[in-house]
């Protein structure tokens, strides 16, 4: 007796996207997530901002203003009280609500080449289709034809990308005149957002509410490719089910639940809880204890530029919040030793969140960082996740495994950083911008880029096959950031879905 | 049916609290003696050592005798003719006489034969007598009530928060370990023992089960209430009883008595642990309880209210704000730590004082910084406009004045 062809445990990138070619195929798919969707009363400014519980009205903890939103406080937070993860130096990013942390991403998204794909068990061929599908169906828009088209890749249809701001647009302009380096290109941030109308989902009106869940659904996230799905009469939903244990039973395998005694059962599973909710869960089927595990993820920082031939103009009244622009800079002559980032406008941002780190009195930063914001930009800076020095250790007790993540970079990351910086800093300079002193390196996993925990291809017991099947567990596929083999500079997601779209393929066709 | 009580003692600190309680609880509650003023119950004349009309106990399931003359302890001290002990009897007789299935007596933790105050031994050798009535077996229940918290500021606790405004306190007795227990879960023991006592308890111990010294607690309370710490001076017990004295024979002066300065002096600590499970209380932690009391709730509010004045630079007229940020400050460890009272009253005058680095680690940057967030959100703020060059300049000249003071009181602190 089965529930299902196959269960995918995670509504969120990653399940959805395996479970689309499945449930295409005609498989019978069950998906189970850790919770409901809930629906806050976002109607008055301190609700939408602080949350209805006030959930959001915290002391600033140097994360991205994107991750002190109410939406993401009570996200996040829910997986952490479920995850019990032990971390140092480490910010564990997981999800444990429908949608996954699709509903608080940055929504940047860039492709893999085979320079990036170096070391995987996979080709930009064999994800070609797979970025082609996720992209007619996510909607994204950029430009096809400026200097970072070519890094973000050109497989997937494209839309028009939005107006960007006044100061990006300064910036692009200068950036167009002068090429100031070489390894450096600017171009048209690529977002998974809509600029034309869909059936469901509405184009960007360019409310700057970014922040606080696009309410026209603009943003892709995946709770709508969840509720296409269940339009699909071979797949089912099961709401606020949290998986708590994963065993292997003759037929298949036996999924036991933390929220009611309900077995679920399928010949093939689908993991995709997201990187650290898929180790939580596939710990007690491996003995791990022996020697730490890896975990990539790509070191990021922020740093505040400021434009000043906008200073004292008035800020733009319409915009959106997402990337305006991308960058990318070769460090070395190696192809895959590049960084890469966004550039935000600071506008509709609160400017709480910059004038905690001022060193002024509240009052007077308060005012600066309001008298600047119409000149002011952020930019990300994403390094390689070979810079990362991250392990997960594993101890067994009475209560199941524990697990403990250390963060950290690895030895020759500061001088790079340091190098690179400096770098910038002259191309900001050229550009019309300059770095303010206050840009740092943020706390290893806030950028939630992670990957390397399962990788495709690794021979170890914990290393899993190109489809994501881990080797002491046939029939156990995961298919999120935790099989990534390596982790580039460049944004995941959009990757994470394709390879998760490629493993149900192979699944729908084998199954 | 609602369950019927007699409560002696009801218009007092303890008992005006009780009878809230028990009517909250579904509970008619009888006052023999007076009753809490405003209160709409149902009272029969009577005083201690005074007879009982046996209608006044019809129908009731308990007596719960909260009542004490502190005045014959001072007159007739522990002889035999203290009204509080023959009173005690007389009504614990009448009860049973009448029917009532229990009788509920308010006693001390510092019940004693030779405790150091008329009171202790006085309220044991009322224990003593009422056991020794017959069938006084899970009929009567003596209820020993350590150092009673919260509520009104009346009697003891009256004193004490009196006494814990004072920053500096000259004070007997630090070393004492008391037993501080909330007013409500007192009448919460006080209510089980008359509807539904453990019977294998005919004497309960109402107190912390954590002993505190008695100088810890006077901190405790005006760290909870107030959010500032006490200095206190130790007095010797002797020069303690000498000033009770001296106070009496000066007319101007508030009298304070020795009782209940021997009652403090005299305090040693009973376990209470089994009792307080046999009862099923699980005490609240008092720093807690005391930081919800209303000189702190009034402190959260007025703080609220110019931080916010602070960073807004202007009043924030909006009362949704001030409880918002109320909301998250009271369980913010910075609320132990008042304000300034000077910026509270003058809130520009934070500036002065603000760390010079604004970690969140320092528990004014982080106030203000859920301060900031709350501004943010109103529409008033929102629809401000951009300050101008002036104003920014203005702003950092005032930055540029406040530097020195802040170097040396930004003081780092959790």
């Amino acid at each position: 007796m089965t529930d299902a062809d196959v269960i995918v445990i995670g509504s969120g990138p990653a399940g959805v996207s395996a479970a689309w070619p499945l449930a295409e195929a005609g498989r019978r798919v069950l998906m189970i997530d850790g919770a409901a969707e809930r629906s806050p009363d976002i109607a008055t400014p301190w609700r939408q901002m602080l949350g209805d519980r006030l959930e959001a009205l915290q002391p600033d903890d140097g994360l991205s203003p994107k991750l002190r939103t109410p939406e993401a406080r009570e996200v996040t937070g829910d997986f952490n009280r479920w995850s019990v993860l032990e971390t140092d130096e480490f910010l564990p990013l997981g999800a444990m609500a429908r949608g996954g942390l699709s509903r608080i991403w940055g929504a940047f998204v860039s492709e893999f080449d085979d320079n990036d794909l170096l070391g995987w068990p996979v080709s930009a061929e064999d994800l070609a289709p797979s970025y082609r599908a996720v992209a007619a169906r996510i909607g994204i828009s950029g430009s096809a034809d400026d200097d970072m088209a070519a890094s973000y890749g050109s497989t997937g249809e494209l839309l028009a990308p939005p107006p960007i701001s006044p100061t990006a647009t300064l910036l692009l302009e200068r950036y167009r005149a002068t090429k100031p380096d070489k390894d450096f290109s600017l171009g048209h941030a690529r977002n998974a957002l809509l600029t034309a109308d869909r059936s469901d989902r509405k184009a960007c009106d360019l409310r700057q509410a970014c922040l606080w869940a696009c309410p026209r659904g603009a943003i892709y996230d995946a709770r709508q490719d969840v509720a296409l799905l269940r339009r699909q009469p071979n797949f089912e939903l099961l709401d606020g089910a949290i998986a708590n244990g994963i065993t292997r039973v003759d037929d298949g395998w036996e999924i036991a639940l933390a929220t009611s005694e309900r077995r679920l059962r399928a010949p093939k599973l689908v993991i995709a809880a997201g990187a650290l909710g898929s180790l939580r869960l596939v710990a007690p089927l491996l003995d791990l204890t022996r020697a730490p595990l890896r975990l990539l993820n790509s070191p990021v920082m922020a740093l505040p530029l400021l434009v000043p031939k906008r200073l004292g103009s008035a800020p733009p009244t319409q915009g959106y919040s997402l990337a305006q622009l991308g960058f990318r800079l070769a460090v070395s002559s190696l192809p895959s030793d590049y960084v890469t980032g966004g550039i935000y406008e600071t506008a509709a941002l609160p400017p709480s969140s910059f004038a905690a780190r001022l060193p002024l009195g509240r009052r007077a930063a308060t005012q600066v960082v309001r008298a600047l914001a119409p000149a002011l930009l952020v930019a990300t800076v994403y390094f390689p996740g070979g810079y990362s020095a991250n392990t997960i250790s594993v101890q067994t007790s009475a209560d199941g495994p524990r697990i403990r993540i250390h963060g950290g970079v690895a030895e020759r990351f500061h001088g790079v950083a340091r190098v690179v910086q400096g770098r910038l800093k002259k191309i900001w300079r050229a550009l019309g911008a300059y770095a303010l002193p206050v840009g740092e390196l943020a706390t290893a996993g806030t950028d939630a880029h992670y990957g390397g925990i399962f990788p495709m291809g690794g021979t170890q017991p914990h290393g899993t096959s190109r489809f994501g099947e881990l080797n002491a567990a046939p029939g156990l596929h995961v298919v999120d950031g935790s099989v990534l083999s390596t982790i580039p500079a460049k944004f995941t997601t959009l990757t994470i879905m394709a390879n998760a779209d490629r493993i149900g393929r192979h699944l729908a066709g084998a199954a | 049916m609602p369950q019927r009580l007699v409560v002696t003692g009801a218009s007092g600190y303890l008992g005006a609290r009780f009878v809230e309680r028990a009517q909250e609880r579904g509970c008619e509650v009888v006052a023999l003696g007076s009753k809490p003023p405003g209160s709409t119950i149902v009272a029969t004349p009577w005083r201690l050592g005074e007879p009982a009309r046996l209608t006044a106990f019809a129908g009731a399931t308990a007596v719960v005798h909260l009542a004490h003359d502190w005045a014959s302890d001072r007159f007739h001290g522990d002889t035999p003719g203290n009204p509080n002990l023959i009173g005690t009897e007389m009504l614990a007789r009448a009860a049973r006489e009448a029917g009532v299935p229990r009788f509920v007596f308010a006693s001390t933790n510092s019940a004693r034969p030779r405790a150091l105050n008329a009171y202790g031994r006085i309220k044991h050798q009322t224990e003593e007598r009422l056991r020794t009535q017959p069938r006084s077996e899970g009929r009567v229940f003596c209820a020993r009530i350590g150092l009673v918290y919260g509520g009104p500021e009346r009697a003891q606790y009256g004193l004490m928060s009196k006494l814990a405004r004072l920053p500096v306190l000259p004070m007997f007795g630090l070393d004492r370990e008391v037993q501080p227990i909330h007013i409500d879960e007192v009448c919460d023991g006080l209510l089980r023992l008359a509807l539904d006592p453990p019977t294998d308890r005919p004497t309960a111990v109402l107190a912390g089960p954590a002993p505190v010294r008695f100088g810890a607690w006077l901190r405790t309370l005006r760290r909870g209430r107030l959010g500032k710490s006490l200095l206190l001076v130790p007095v010797p017990i002797a020069l303690a009883l000498k000033a009770c004295d001296w106070s009496r024979s000066i007319s101007f002066i508030p009298t304070v008595d020795r009782e209940r300065v021997l009652g403090l002096a005299g305090a040693a600590p009973m376990d209470s642990a089994a009792d307080l499970a046999a009862l099923g209380l699980s005490l609240r932690d008092p720093m807690r309880a005391l930081m919800q009391s209303r000189p702190a709730r009034r402190r959260l509010i007025a703080e609220c209210a110019a931080l916010l004045r602070y960073v807004a630079g202007a009043p924030v007229r909006s009362p949704g704000a001030i409880i918002r940020l109320a909301r998250v400050m009271r369980n913010d460890p910075a609320f132990r730590r008042a304000l300034p009272s000077l910026g509270v009253r003058w809130p520009p005058l934070l500036r002065f004082v603000e760390p010079i680095r604004p970690s969140m680690g320092h528990s004014l940057a982080r106030r203000l910084h859920l301060a900031a967030m709350v501004v943010e959100t109103l529409p008033s703020e929102q629809a401000r406009r951009r300050p101008g060059l002036f104003a920014v300049a203005a702003q950092l000249l005032l930055e540029t004045l406040a530097l020195p003071f802040r170097l040396l009181f930004g003081r780092v602190s959790a």
